[in-house]
């Protein structure tokens, strides 16, 4: 603003040559020399400072790819460890679950052998009781018949004994077997 | 003894008996002394005793048979006794009664009854066992109390019980 200001205002003064009238470029010899001395400044810039800068580059990019590289190296062997850990605890569920699933199949055939062994003592048991009150039977039953057998033979011993048949009866029975005789 | 000598004597005893014309009373005679020899235990003991001289065993027979039947029966008997041969008693007189039926075609029927069979009842179970056997028999008569009623009849091999000691034998088998 000042600038434009200074200009529309230095329109009527008179010219200085050492002075440039653009309001941006100064004057031609100092432009020239300004861009000499600008043009050696890079030269020496770029003859020097430019390998500094890009050693210094190489050296970051190279620090970076390294570190980037060590980061991938280390993430693969956290990757590594991970699935060894993974793995491992993998290797323990399945020990986990194959010492459980052993675990239960020894339980169930523990189970089902002593249910077996349970049963069979129960059949044997039974059998056994069975058999023993079978026995007390049969040899209650047998004694009883026994005594029923003795009771009943001394009772007819005793029914008959002194006690001839009277002689009708005799008579009766003698007939009969007459009569039975002649008709066979 | 042995079956020859029992045969022989049993013969000898039929001969005389047939020779003195007193076969059928002399062999029912006999015959009933040999059952009623069976069944005493003293009398066998008496008769087949050793010990005791021949003759006072055949006073014995003397006792027994004397005046109850014929002479022949008393001598037959004393003479067996006599000579030793009491036990083959029984043998000797069933050997004679088989023999006479025999010579007869009659088989031996012999009865056991526990009471005594009037004339008529033996007549119809003579011809009742001839119906049933096929032949005429010799009914012989044993009164045993032992049968307690009815009869017990064996000619040969066949036997007719009817006997209540054999029913009573059977239930207490039962029983």
């Amino acid at each position: 603003m000042n600038a434009v200001v200074a200009t529309l205002f230095a329109a009527d003064e008179p010219i200085d040559p050492s002075r440039s009238t653009h309001w941006l470029f100064p004057v031609r010899a100092e432009l020239l020399f300004g861009s000499i001395a600008s043009i050696l400044v890079f030269a020496v810039l770029f003859k020097f400072g430019w390998p500094l800068f890009q050693k210094a580059l190489t050296d970051r990019t190279e620090r970076i790819q390294s570190a980037m590289d060590e980061s991938e190296t280390k993430l693969a062997e956290a990757q590594t460890e991970a699935a060894e850990i993974r793995s491992a605890a993998g290797d323990i569920d399945a020990e986990r679950q194959r010492l459980f699933t052993e675990a239960d199949a020894e339980a169930e055939s523990i189970l089902r052998d002593g249910r077996v062994r349970l049963d069979e003592e129960i059949a044997e048991l039974r059998a056994a009781a069975e058999s023993d009150i079978a026995l007390i039977g049969s040899r209650a039953s047998g004694e009883i018949r026994s005594e029923i057998s003795m009771l009943s033979r001394r009772a007819v011993d005793r029914a008959l004994t002194g006690q001839a048949l009277d002689d009708a009866t005799q008579q009766e029975l003698i007939e009969s077997f007459i009569s039975k005789v002649g008709a066979s | 003894m042995s079956d020859a000598r029992v045969q022989g004597y049993a013969k000898a005893l039929f001969e005389v008996a047939r020779a003195e014309g007193t076969l059928d009373e002399v062999e029912d005679e006999l015959f009933r002394f040999a059952r009623s020899y069976e069944s005493s235990d003293e009398l066998r003991t008496a008769l087949s005793d050793e010990g005791i001289p021949a003759a006072k065993r055949q006073a014995i027979i003397e006792d027994l048979l004397g005046g109850k039947a014929t002479p022949t029966t008393t001598q037959l008997v004393s003479m067996v006794v006599g000579s030793g041969r009491a036990r083959e008693l029984p043998a000797i007189i069933d050997k004679l009664v088989a023999r006479a039926s025999s010579s007869k075609n009659l088989a031996v029927a012999e009865v056991r009854s526990a009471v005594p069979l009037t004339d008529d009842q033996q007549a119809r179970l003579k011809a009742a066992l001839a119906n049933a056997t096929g032949s005429e028999v010799n009914l012989k008569i044993v009164v045993d109390p032992s049968v307690i009623g009815g009869l017990v009849a064996t000619v040969g091999d066949t036997v007719i019980d009817g006997s209540v000691r054999t029913r009573v034998d059977q239930l207490k088998s039962r029983l």
